[in-house]
C-alpha cells in the first residue's frame, strides 16, 4: 500500500556502520506518527517505520544545510540525510514540540555560524580597504616624511648626473648677453630666498623648443627659445622664479619618491639608503621628462611670485609670459605642456599679486633688446 | 557514456564512449584525440556570469569542453595536464561532491557544476582557495589527482585528519574544519604541516598522493634564475 505513494526516486541517504560510506539511496516518507525509511529492493533491507519518538535531529553536511535524523544507540545508529527542502518542512510540519524545538536550535545555530562567516568575510573586506584608503590618503604625508629624510648631498647627486647628462646632448652657450642676462636674474631672484640651502647652477642651452625645467639639488636649465620669446626680462624672471621655488619644495624628490611607491618610502625611512643609491641615478636620467603636479605647480606659482616681490621685479611677468604663449600656440612650446595656463591659474597668480604690497621694481643692468638681438641668427652677408 | 580508464598509475588517460547525439563535459583541453564524429565546442557553464565567477573565483578554465557525438557514435580520449591518477565516480542524484579547483577533469551532460564560497578560514588555511567546485546531479564524474588518489570512507562521526594540500574531492556530507597540525603555532609550522583539515563522516574523501605547491616549490630550486 506504501509503494502507490512512495517517490519514484531515492530522496535521501542513509548511513549507518554496516552501510557504505557514499550512503545507501533511500525512500523517506513523513507521515503524522514518525518516518519511513525504505530501501530499493535487493538490499535485504526492506522498510522500517520510525516514530519520532525515537528520532533525533541535528544539521550535517559540509555547508551544515543537511537534516540529519538518527535512531537507534551506538554501535547499531543510523541516520538518514534530508536535503530536500519540502521534506524537511514536512518533517518540521508534524514532529512533535520537542523535535521541532532541537529543529530550530540547529537552525539558529547554523544560521549563527552563517552569520559569523558573512561577519568575517565584511570584517576582512573592510579591512582591505580600509588599509588601501590609508595608504592612498596617507601617501603625500608618507612622501613628505621619507623626501624630508633624503640627504641634500644625495639629491645634488642625483640632479648633477642629470644636468650632466642633459648638458652632453645639449651643449651650453658659455658666453653673451643671453648668459650674462639669465646670470644676473638668477643671482637677484637667490639673494632674496630666506633659507637657501642650494648652489644652484643655471645653464643656457641652444635651442628651438621654448622650455626650461628645474632638476633637483639646484640645476636649472633655459632654452633660448624661451629668450626669444620673452619680451622683457621680467617674464623670463617669472619662469626662473617658478622653477627655482620647484627646486626648494623638493618637488622633483617627491615626484621620484611617489613614483618609486611605497617599498621606496618604507626603505628611506628606515634607512636602505644605500641600496637606493643605483635606482635613484637611473631615475636621474628619467627626470628631463618628470611632470609635476598641480598642486606642485600651484605652490611653486605662489611661492614664485612672492621670491620675485622680495627681489622687487615686476611679478606681472609671470602672468602675461603664460598668457602670451598660450595665446600664441604653434606647438614646439613644450613648457606649455607641462605648465599649462589655465584662466583659473591666471586668475590666482593675477589675485595674489593684488595682495602683495606695492613696491618700486628695480631695474636689472641689461638691456633686454641687447639680449634678444644677440640670440637672433647673424644674417650671413651674401 | 562508457568509460574505461587506459595506463592507470602516474600517466593514465580516459577512453568515454559516447552514442549518437551523446555529450560530455570535460576541462578545456582535456581531449586528447577523438572519433571523427565528435564535435568540441565550447560552453560557458552556468551563463556567462556563471562562467565568470568560475574564472575568476576558482582559476578554473572559463570554457568548458563539449564533446558531441553529433555525427553519429564514437569514443574521446581525455587526460589531465598532471601526472596522477583519474577516478570515476558516479552521482547518483543524491550525494554531492566538493572537487578542488584542479580535480574536475570531465562529467556526464546531466551533472551540474558550480562554485561555491568556503569560510574564511577554510578559504585563507584550507589550501583549496576560496573557492570550490560544487558537483550534483546525477551521472559519471570523472576527477583527477597529482601522484595517486587514495579513498578515505568515513562513517558516520567518524573522524580523520588530511594535510589541506592533499585534498581532491570529498563528499557534500562530510564536513570539515581546519586546525592547527601541532598544539602549539611554532610546532605546527615547523612541523611541516601547518594546518589540517579535521573530516567528520559519513561519506568519502579523496586525497591526493602528492602536494602540488610542494612539488612546485621543489622544482623551482633547479631552475636557473634568469637575470
Amino acid at each position: 500500500m506504501g509503494s502507490a505513494t512512495a517517490p519514484t526516486s531515492p530522496n535521501a541517504l542513509c548511513f549507518s556502520d554496516e552501510l557504505p560510506s557514499t550512503g545507501l539511496p533511500c525512500h523517506v516518507e513523513i507521515s503524522a506518527n514518525g518516518l519511513t525509511v525504505r530501501f530499493d529492493e535487493g538490499h535485504g533491507l526492506g522498510e522500517l517505520d520510525l516514530p519520532f519518538r525515537v528520532l533525533s535531529v541535528s544539521a550535517g553536511g559540509l555547508n551544515h544545510d543537511q537534516l540529519v535524523v538518527r535512531w537507534g544507540s551506538a554501535p547499531s545508529a543510523q541516520t538518514v540525510y534530508l536535503k530536500d527542502s519540502s521534506l524537511i518542512r514536512a518533517f518540521r510540519s508534524s514532529a512533535p514540540p520537542e523535535l521541532v524545538n532541537a529543529l530550530d536550535a540547529t537552525a539558529a545555530t547554523v544560521r549563527r555560524t552563517r552569520s559569523r562567516n558573512r561577519t568575517a568575510w565584511g570584517i576582512a573586506a573592510a579591512t582591505i580597504g580600509a588599509l588601501m584608503m590609508g595608504i592612498w590618503f596617507s601617501m603625500d604625508l608618507l612622501v613628505g616624511w621619507a623626501v624630508d629624510r633624503i640627504p641634500l648631498n644625495w639629491e645634488r647627486r642625483i640632479g648633477e648626473s642629470a644636468f650632466q647628462d642633459f648638458l652632453i646632448q645639449h651643449p651650453a652657450v658659455k658666453e653673451g648677453p643671453a648668459v650674462v642676462a639669465v646670470q644676473e636674474i638668477t643671482e637677484r631672484l637667490i639673494a632674496h630666498i630666506p633659507v637657501n640651502p642650494y648652489t644652484f647652477e643655471i645653464a643656457v642651452v641652444e635651442s628651438e623648443v621654448v622650455n626650461a625645467f628645474a632638476l633637483p639639488g639646484g640645476y636649472v636649465v633655459v632654452f633660448t627659445a624661451l629668450l626669444k620669446e620673452a619680451e622683457n626680462a621680467e617674464e623670463v624672471a617669472g619662469v626662473l622664479s617658478h622653477e627655482l621655488n620647484h627646486v626648494l619644495e623638493r618637488h622633483a624628490l617627491q615626484r621620484i619618491v611617489k613614483q618609486l611607491g611605497l617599498v621606496t618610502v618604507v626603505g628611506i625611512i628606515v634607512g636602505d639608503q644605500q641600496g637606493l643609491a643605483r635606482l635613484m641615478r637611473q631615475i636621474g636620467v628619467e627626470l628631463l621628462s618628470l611632470k609635476f603636479g598641480r598642486s606642485q605647480e600651484t605652490e611653486a606659482d605662489l611661492t614664485g611670485l612672492q621670491l620675485l616681490h622680495r627681489s622687487r621685479i615686476d611679478p606681472s611677468g609671470m602672468v602675461t609670459f603664460f598668457q602670451r604663449l598660450t595665446k600664441n600656440e604653434r606647438g614646439g612650446v613644450e613648457w606649455l605642456s607641462t605648465h599649462p595656463m589655465s584662466a583659473a591659474r591666471a586668475q590666482r597668480l593675477e589675485a595674489e599679486i593684488s595682495r602683495l604690497p606695492r613696491t618700486a621694481a628695480e631695474p636689472f643692468t641689461f638691456k633686454w633688446n641687447t639680449v634678444q638681438d644677440a640670440l637672433r641668427p647673424v644674417a650671413v652677408k651674401g | 557514456m562508457k568509460h574505461e580508464i587506459l595506463y592507470p598509475g602516474a600517466f593514465p588517460m580516459v577512453r568515454v564512449e559516447l552514442i549518437a547525439g551523446e555529450t560530455i563535459k570535460a576541462e578545456s583541453g582535456a581531449m586528447v584525440a577523438s572519433s571523427p564524429t565528435i564535435d568540441i565546442e565550447s560552453k560557458m557553464e552556468g551563463g556567462f556570469l556563471g562562467a565568470l565567477s568560475r574564472k575568476l573565483l576558482t582559476g578554473e578554465k572559463f570554457f568548458f569542453q563539449t564533446l558531441r557525438a553529433s555525427r553519429g557514435a564514437g569514443e574521446v580520449l581525455l587526460a589531465p595536464t598532471v601526472p596522477g591518477e583519474i577516478v570515476v565516480m558516479e552521482l547518483d542524484g543524491l550525494n554531492e561532491y566538493m572537487v578542488q579547483k584542479d580535480g574536475f577533469l570531465a562529467g556526464s551532460e546531466s551533472i551540474k557544476i558550480e562554485s561555491q564560497m568556503q569560510s574564511l578560514s577554510r578559504g585563507l588555511l584550507g589550501g583549496e582557495g576560496f573557492f570550490i567546485l560544487k558537483i550534483s546531479g546525477k551521472g559519471s564524474l570523472i576527477v583527477n589527482s597529482f601522484g595517486a588518489i587514495h579513498k578515505i570512507e568515513l562513517k558516520p562521526d567518524q573522524e580523520y585528519i588530511v594535510d589541506n594540500s592533499h585534498l581532491v574531492a570529498w563528499s557534500g556530507t562530510t564536513s570539515y574544519h581546519i586546525e592547527r597540525a601541532a598544539s602549539g603555532w611554532v610546532a605546527s609550522f615547523t612541523s611541516g604541516e601547518g594546518f589540517v583539515c579535521r573530516f567528520r563522516g559519513p561519506g568519502v574523501v579523496y586525497i591526493q598522493s602528492r602536494n602540488p605547491g610542494s612539488f612546485g616549490a621543489w622544482v623551482r630550486q633547479f631552475i636557473p634564475v634568469s637575470e
